[in-house]
């Protein structure tokens, strides 16, 4: 009985040691159809022997409560690997993207991060989606030299002191702020509410607004709520006491819609305002009617006739039969930006980071973007308003 | 050779263990269910990351620190809950677990939803060796003590052990420091490891895949822990090249394991093991005379 | 501003009271924890979402056909991941559940997509302004709905055949075999009403909120769990009970206490609630013989 169970533990333990090395040995070397089964292959498969091949991670939530940000961000790096692709944008480079799951969990990316750049041997990634995941994951990309730029953790400081981590999203602060004053001096607000997710981006977002709007006016109420919260009739209930005339919902798409149906359902009728977590097509989906009118920050506009922005939303809604959001967008031009530097400096590992970091004045659907010393964005902040079911720009 | 991701594997499954070993300290040898042990894993977490931070102490030492902190609430949740019994006190454990998330995401000096950052990278393969190494020879001993029978005779039948002069509560207090302890021990390997914490990695979730480890590997095993909890760190990353379909492997892997091997890897046939006690007890079919 | 939060937490509480019934019903038989209640809760909305939206089903009887639909998810699920281990230890049977639970979350974010649908509400929006408090018309829709539903049980368990039979094999299930009851069939029964609950919870949610997404069922799943265990788990009463107080509990602590806080608050009550009531509100306190 006894030797029985020790030999059974001891063929269970070699045989999860024994699959993990087999298994990652055999697919470092899998060729690159196996790999990334669908889409991303280039049509002309007659040439892809002769061009090289040079990988592109992601790194993201594709399961679990944030999945959506992750799906859509995947999608997004997807269109403009495809186009590079199909373009030959980068002569004689077949561009191929692997994404990688962390459900949400930070601790997670780091694996992913190092499954990607050891196991297939990326030359740069794009990610992580949630800031918790890059800040797990940047160091581990630093250390093993490969850059990494994330299209949407926004959290103060992240890129500081890793040389090798970007990202191409609006500064809360900057978006926040900017949207106290709109809010002041343009729509004549006076008495703010703000309900906040209590995550780094609904944080960041809450102080830089509440700083901003208490200089110039008053804010009357601060509640918070949680990711994937479903209920906010008790912090509403609080809010409608104070008597606002405007709420800032600082946090996304999918809780932005349900606060303002329920807001509506309990007769809180006031101005919506809100960040850039709002830009998506299911903020209109969801929150129909109550919606109309709400004003909220964002670097990407859809509906901007520039041919940039229109070729990808094409692209976009072609391939997934949706409108792309808010992450589809930065991650697009994440992808994008990536592309650029591979095409002027060169596609290892060292040239890409040189030429991401040397990113100035970049066109990108999410407006001109330049990346400064720390590796952060700087860009331009639009104003939209929801119109009709449609977001037109208001600034 | 061995790259950097097999080693991070490898570490992770080696702090893993470490948890799983510890819970079943309390819920396979003592028969208290927890399904919160990710809460003493954050406290660990932070308490050795704030020390390494703060107070600018050796890695060690943090560790050490981490672990007692850790240590400390497991006696602080053992005690008001011992009346409690089975699955009441899961739910006072899972309770216990999302009320630690919560507090140190509201926290300032935590760092709060944005989590700690800055951590030296101090964990290395040999020290998660050496703690696997202490944790299991300290677990074995004290599983080999008077304090591991008592234990082991609470879990069979609490009545009956009380009966022989057990002090049963102060046995699962035991059960519950020293569990917390290994855990804290655990979550300082975890935040030296990655640099940086943040509390939505220690949510229920991660209790419940430590449970997974533990039943997995075999209740009242410790060897099974190790191989329970190796398994489910490897499994995943095995997945991934299932890409979109790993959860749903993952899943339906939990299901298939427990119908091939319900009493876990390495676990005992329930005859002549715990026929009497409570945690053990066949789930449809209970004896009129246990109720 | 307090009795409008009284109402808030009394609805939200109705729900959980709900997903909570389900939970408590099957652990009083077989003494599970159902982890994939959960995601039955979420297939329910889904079924209701769809019928609505694609075949212009009246909300109603997309409720009803959701909740049957939902019976036999959770029957099948009962048979193909529970049934097999009933001789196991009963942990066995809890990781299980788990890989039910994880395995139906992912396969309907496989088919469905991560992005929340939006669930059109079959009610105009209306709310009745009373001097107190206000109510709009989905909330009176949800307290008749679930007051209907728990009556209809309470009925079913005390006066029907099958509800004695539940009864007795909840309490004794050799001795139940021996009086001539299928157990194997009062537990089918137990999964399939306890599923259809889950359901009508998940269908009245997603109407409520307006969206109804494959991650739906974590939170509720675990509130409803948390629910039934306050009001003494396996106690039918106590489940309402313990629904309602936890959904009031949650308001009050976001209300009056801090919103950032809240789920902490819920905790902390129950495990005072514990502490002073080891086994639940309206549990029995079950002496153990040597």
């Amino acid at each position: 009985m006894r030797t029985q169970k020790r030999f059974l533990c001891l063929v269970v333990l070699m045989l999860c040691l024994g699959v993990l090395l087999a298994g990652c040995g055999g697919q470092a070397d899998a060729p690159p159809a196996e790999e990334q089964g669908e889409d991303t292959k280039d049509p002309s498969e007659g040439d892809a022997a002769e061009l090289e091949e040079v990988k592109v991670g992601m790194v993201g939530p594709l399961t679990g409560g944030a999945a959506t940000y992750g799906i859509s961000t995947r999608n997004g790096i997807e269109v403009a690997i495809n186009q590079a692709n199909e373009n030959e944008e980068i002569p004689g480079v077949y561009l191929s993207f692997h994404p990688e799951d962390t459900e949400g969990d930070w601790s997670k990316s780091a694996n992913a991060f190092s499954k990607l750049i050891e196991q297939d041997g990326v030359s740069v990634i794009v990610g992580a989606v949630l800031s918790s995941e890059t800040e797990a994951g940047g160091p581990i990309a630093m250390d093993l030299g490969i850059p990494t730029i994330s299209p949407s953790s926004t959290a103060t400081g992240l890129t500081v002191g890793n040389p090798y981590l970007f990202r191409n999203c609006l500064s809360d602060e900057v978006q926040a702020s900017q949207l106290a004053e709109y809010a002041v001096e343009e729509l004549g607000l006076s008495r703010f509410a703000i309900l906040y997710t209590n995550n780094d981006y609904g944080n960041a977002l809450k102080d830089a607004f509440e700083e901003t709007a208490a200089s110039l006016a008053e804010v009357v109420s601060v509640e918070a709520f949680m990711d994937n919260d479903e209920n906010f009739r008790p912090q509403l209930t609080s809010i409608q006491q104070k008597n606002p005339d405007a709420i800032f919902i600082a946090g996304y798409y999918t809780e932005a819609a349900k606060i303002a149906q329920q807001a509506a359902e309990q007769g809180l009728d006031v101005q919506i305002l809100g960040a850039d977590g709002f830009y998506s097509p299911v903020l209109v989906e969801l929150g129909e009617e109550t919606v109309e009118g709400a004003i909220f920050t964002a670097g990407f506009h859809g509906d901007d006739p520039d041919p940039n922005v229109q070729s990808f939303v094409e692209a976009y809604r072609e391939k997934f039969n949706e409108d792309p959001d808010m992450f589809a967008a930065q991650a697009y031009d994440a992808a994008r930006i990536v592309i650029e530097a591979m095409k002027k400096y060169g596609t290892d590992p060292e040239s890409i980071r040189e030429g991401i970091a040397a990113t100035k004045d970049f066109p990108g659907i999410t407006g001109l973007t330049s990346i400064d010393e720390e590796g952060d964005t700087i860009k331009e902040v639009l104003i939209l308003q929801v119109e009709n079911g449609a977001f037109k720009r208001i600034r | 050779m061995l790259s950097s991701y097999h080693v991070q594997i490898i570490i992770l499954s080696g702090i893993n263990v470490i948890m799983a070993a510890s819970l079943n300290l309390i819920t396979g040898y003592t028969g208290q269910l927890s399904i919160g042990h990710a809460a003493f894993m954050s406290i660990g977490a932070y308490a050795s990351g704030l020390a390494t931070l703060l107070l600018g102490f050796p890695f060690y030492l943090s560790l050490f620190i981490g672990a007692l902190v850790a240590s400390a609430f497991g006696v602080l949740l053992g005690l008001p809950t011992l009346k409690l019994k089975g699955d009441y006190l899961a739910i006072v454990t899972l309770g216990f677990c999302e009320i630690v998330r919560i507090v140190i995401l509201n926290m300032d000096i935590t760092g709060g939803a944005v989590g700690l950052r800055g951590l030296p990278k101090e964990t290395d393969l040999l020290t998660v060796v050496v703690c696997v190494i202490i944790t299991l020879l300290v677990l074995t001993r004290i599983l080999h003590s008077r304090v591991g029978h008592a234990l082991i005779a609470i879990r069979e039948d609490e009545t009956a052990a009380e009966g022989m002069g057990i002090n049963t509560t102060y046995y699962k207090v035991i059960a519950f420091g020293v569990g917390a302890f290994f855990a804290g021990l655990g979550g300082g390997l975890f935040s030296h490891f990655f640099r940086y914490i943040h509390p939505n990695s220690f949510d229920f979730m991660r209790s419940i895949e430590q449970l997974c480890m533990v039943v997995l590997g075999g209740l009242g095993n410790l060897w099974g822990s190790v191989v329970g909890a190796v398994a489910l760190t490897a499994i995943p990353e095995l997945l991934r090249a299932s890409a979109d379909y790993r959860q749903l492997f993952y899943g339906a892997l939990l299901i298939i394991m427990m119908r091939v091997r319900p009493e876990g890897l390495l676990g005992t046939r329930s005859e002549g093991f715990g026929i009497k006690s409570k945690f053990f007890r066949y789930s449809g079919w209970k004896k009129k005379g246990e109720a | 501003m307090l009795s409008q939060q009284l109402v808030n937490g009394i609805v939200l509480g109705s729900t959980y009271a709900l997903i909570a019934l389900g939970y408590t019903m099957v652990y009083g038989i077989i003494e599970l924890i159902n982890f994939a209640h959960g995601e039955i809760y979420m297939f329910g909305a889904f079924v209701a979402m769809l019928l609505v939206t694609i075949y212009k089903v009246p909300f109603l009887l997309s409720l009803l056909v959701a909740m049957a639909l939902s019976s036999l998810l959770g029957v099948t699920i009962e048979f193909l991941a529970y049934r097999p281990l009933r001789r196991a230890p009963r942990l066995a049977a809890l990781i299980s559940a788990i890989g039910a639970s994880i395995f139906l979350q992912n396969l309907a974010l496989f088919i469905m997509g991560p992005r929340p649908y939006n669930f059109p509400s079959p009610f105009e929006r209306r709310v009745f302004n009373l001097e107190i408090f206000a109510i709009s018309q989905i909330e009176l829709y949800i307290l008749l709905i679930s007051f209907f539903l728990m009556l209809g049980l309470h009925f079913l368990i005390m006066k029907t055949k099958l509800g004695k039979a539940m009864r007795a094999t909840a309490q004794d299930k050799d001795t139940a075999a021996l009086m001539g009851i299928n157990i194997d069939k009062v537990i089918s029964a137990t999964f399939l009403i306890g599923s259809a609950f889950g359901a009508a919870s998940g269908v009245m949610i997603g109407v409520y909120f307006r969206s109804v997404s494959p991650t739906m069922g974590l939170m509720p799943g675990l509130k409803g769990f948390v629910a039934a265990v306050l009001g003494g788990i396996g106690n039918i009463p106590g489940a309402m009970l313990g629904g309602l107080l936890l959904g009031v509990a949650e308001t009050m602590g976001a209300a009056y206490l801090s919103s950032q806080y809240r789920d902490a608050v819920a905790f902390a009550i129950l495990i005072v609630v514990l502490i002073l009531k080891p086994s639940g509100l309206l549990g029995k306190m079950v002496q153990d013989k040597v």
